[in-house]
């Protein structure tokens, strides 16, 4: 592999890390989030600063950038998370673009020049780039899961999907929807966080525009395109997502287009996303399994 | 007979400048199974929500079990050991039938930050679950997806789900609207048996056949106003209730 394509392997799952978060917010707790950027964002830059101003580590600071994220996103959730549906989506683009207004007019986090020359990651006094990193980013993806996979088990995740369901029903057996909206929240937030961390120590240079409100954008389609709460639909709708624009780079500026046309036909033909409920995947997956389990 | 499970003082209810309840009056006592009634509009659904805590009143008291819960948030009241149905089925609908009674079994768990992480899927819980589902005759659709079951089906599911919370005060909102015959009879057996565990019904009737075979106790509403309250013998008996379901006599007689 070159490294162009290890480049976009390595973006693609920061992009998958940061979505997983998203599903959490989204497909967990059925909370729409149109400013998921503003928290990458915010994961980004507080890692930068650390690195550049305060001159911790990645490893030191990681354990603060994610508090930080998660603080903050408490913070823009305790408001937002009381409207609902609509209203809930405008507020969040607001959030983005207040967010990304402070990283581009304030000073203090480098205005529209950005944050340059952050370091790279250290692992055993080796810095890691090319395949390193992408192993990180790797590990750091698998540990998402696995949390993800174990909070779909939890009862905090049980009174999530309930509250997705039907928030009254919810509330009738003893789940405080405004509770538990704010701990999906959270914990989307976190992980968003920890996906920025990973970015501003790849790209080493960050700046507002990289957690615009189309970013935003991005991310939810990936959670769709993939099949909002499942486990694997974010990696898939991020790896699809993230490969597309480059496997249509002959295209140009046409790429687009087909881009907004795939996005398209899937909510016309698989509303569920392609790892979804009654998925043409998911069908055939379970047609197979049930043959060999017939089969035995 | 004795004292009362659930008091509902004085309580009146405005929405905007439309008064849905006006001064009601009642007591559920312990052990028994209470039907309110009343024409379209009476106020019933009303005062569920207010018992429940989905509204808050605008004045008056409702005392559960020696307790103020007006103005108590739906989760806390559940809490108290009051479980509910709703008028229009509500089931978690991507969810098994299984899975949503477990939601019903977290209750315990879910004030307390530290105790939401542990796993659900685990065998005891699922048994607990299974257990209540047999009780409501679903245990056999255990492993269906809740929104795919006939709505006779999700009347049930939504009474085990009410019964895993409410431990003493189960409010049934027209659990039998909708249903066949049979149903019916099934269902009415089912909530004898729930009041013979110890468990005080206050249930929202339209079927009078139901209301007055099922209940102990009625107490009529009408235009937000309680203007009946006794055995079921007696009210059918009552002049204002014939008038308010069927209108005065020689009101309408030309139409």
């Amino acid at each position: 592999m070159n490294a162009y394509v290890i480049t976009i392997a390595t973006i693609i799952t920061i992009y998958a890390i940061v979505v997983c978060g998203l599903n959490v917010i989204v497909g967990f707790a059925g909370q729409i989030s149109l400013g998921h950027a503003a928290f990458f964002g915010i994961g980004a830059y507080s890692a930068a600063l650390l690195a550049t101003k305060a001159g911790l580590s990645f490893w030191a600071a990681l354990p603060l950038v994610i508090v930080i994220t998660a603080f903050i996103g408490l913070l823009l959730g305790l408001p937002s998370l009381r409207v609902k549906e609509d209203f809930l989506a405008i507020t969040t683009i607001g959030i983005n673009f207040i967010v990304e207004a402070i990283f581009l007019y304030v000073p203090f986090f480098g205005g529209a020049l950005g944050i340059g020359g952050i370091p790279r990651i250290m692992l055993f006094g080796v810095k890691l780039k090319g395949f390193g990193f992408f192993y990180l980013c790797l590990f750091f993806l698998l540990l998402v899961l696995i949390f993800c996979w174990w909070f779909t088990r939890s009862w905090g995740g049980l009174a999530c999907f309930a509250l997705r369901e039907d928030e009254s029903a919810a509330a009738s057996m003893g789940i405080s929807p405004v509770r538990f909206k704010l701990l999906a929240f959270v914990v989307g937030t976190a992980i968003a966080g920890l996906g920025g961390a990973l970015y501003a120590h790849y790209i080493r240079f960050i700046s507002a525009g990289d957690f615009s409100f189309s970013v935003s954008v991005l991310l939810l389609s990936m959670v769709v395109l993939g099949g909002m709460g499942t486990l694997w639909g974010p990696v898939l709708g991020a790896l699809i997502l993230g490969a597309l624009p480059e496997v249509f780079r002959p295209l140009v500026d046409y790429r687009y287009l087909f881009y907004m046309l795939l996005l398209l036909l899937m909510i016309r033909f698989q509303p569920g996303g392609l790892l979804g409920e009654g998925s043409l995947v998911r069908r055939r997956f379970t047609r197979t399994l049930h043959k060999q389990q017939d089969d035995i | 007979m004795n004292e009362a499970l659930l008091a509902v003082q004085e309580v009146t209810k405005y929405f905007g400048g439309l008064k849905a309840l006006d001064q009601v009056n009642f007591e559920v006592n312990t052990g028994e199974i209470l039907g309110l009634i009343g024409p379209n509009g009476a106020g019933k659904t009303v005062c569920f929500n207010l018992i429940s805590g989905v509204y808050g009143a605008s004045s008056g008291r409702i005392v559960f079990n020696g307790r103020r819960t007006d103005g108590t948030a739906p989760h806390q009241v559940a809490k108290l050991g009051v479980g509910r149905t709703f008028q229009i089925v509500k089931p978690f609908a991507s969810l098994s039938v299984l899975e949503n009674v477990l939601v019903a079994r977290g209750i315990a768990r879910y004030p307390k930050l530290s105790k939401i992480w542990s796993s659900w899927k685990s065998r005891s819980e699922g048994q607990k679950g299974l257990k209540m589902l047999n009780r409501v005759g679903l245990a056999d659709l255990a492993h269906r997806k809740a929104g795919l079951l006939p709505l006779g089906n999700l009347r049930r599911l939504e009474i085990a789900r009410a019964l895993t919370v409410g431990t003493r005060l189960l409010l049934l909102d027209e659990s039998f609207s909708g249903l066949r015959h049979e149903e019916i009879t099934n269902l009415e057996t089912l909530i004898r048996g729930i009041r013979d565990d110890g468990i005080t019904v206050l249930l929202i009737e339209h079927n009078m056949r139901v209301a007055m075979g099922l209940c102990d106790r009625l107490v009529v509403l009408d235009h937000g106003h309680k203007i009946a309250e006794g055995p079921p013998g007696a009210i059918q008996q009552d002049e204002r209730v014939i008038a308010a379901y069927l209108g005065r006599k020689g009101t309408k007689d030309a139409a």
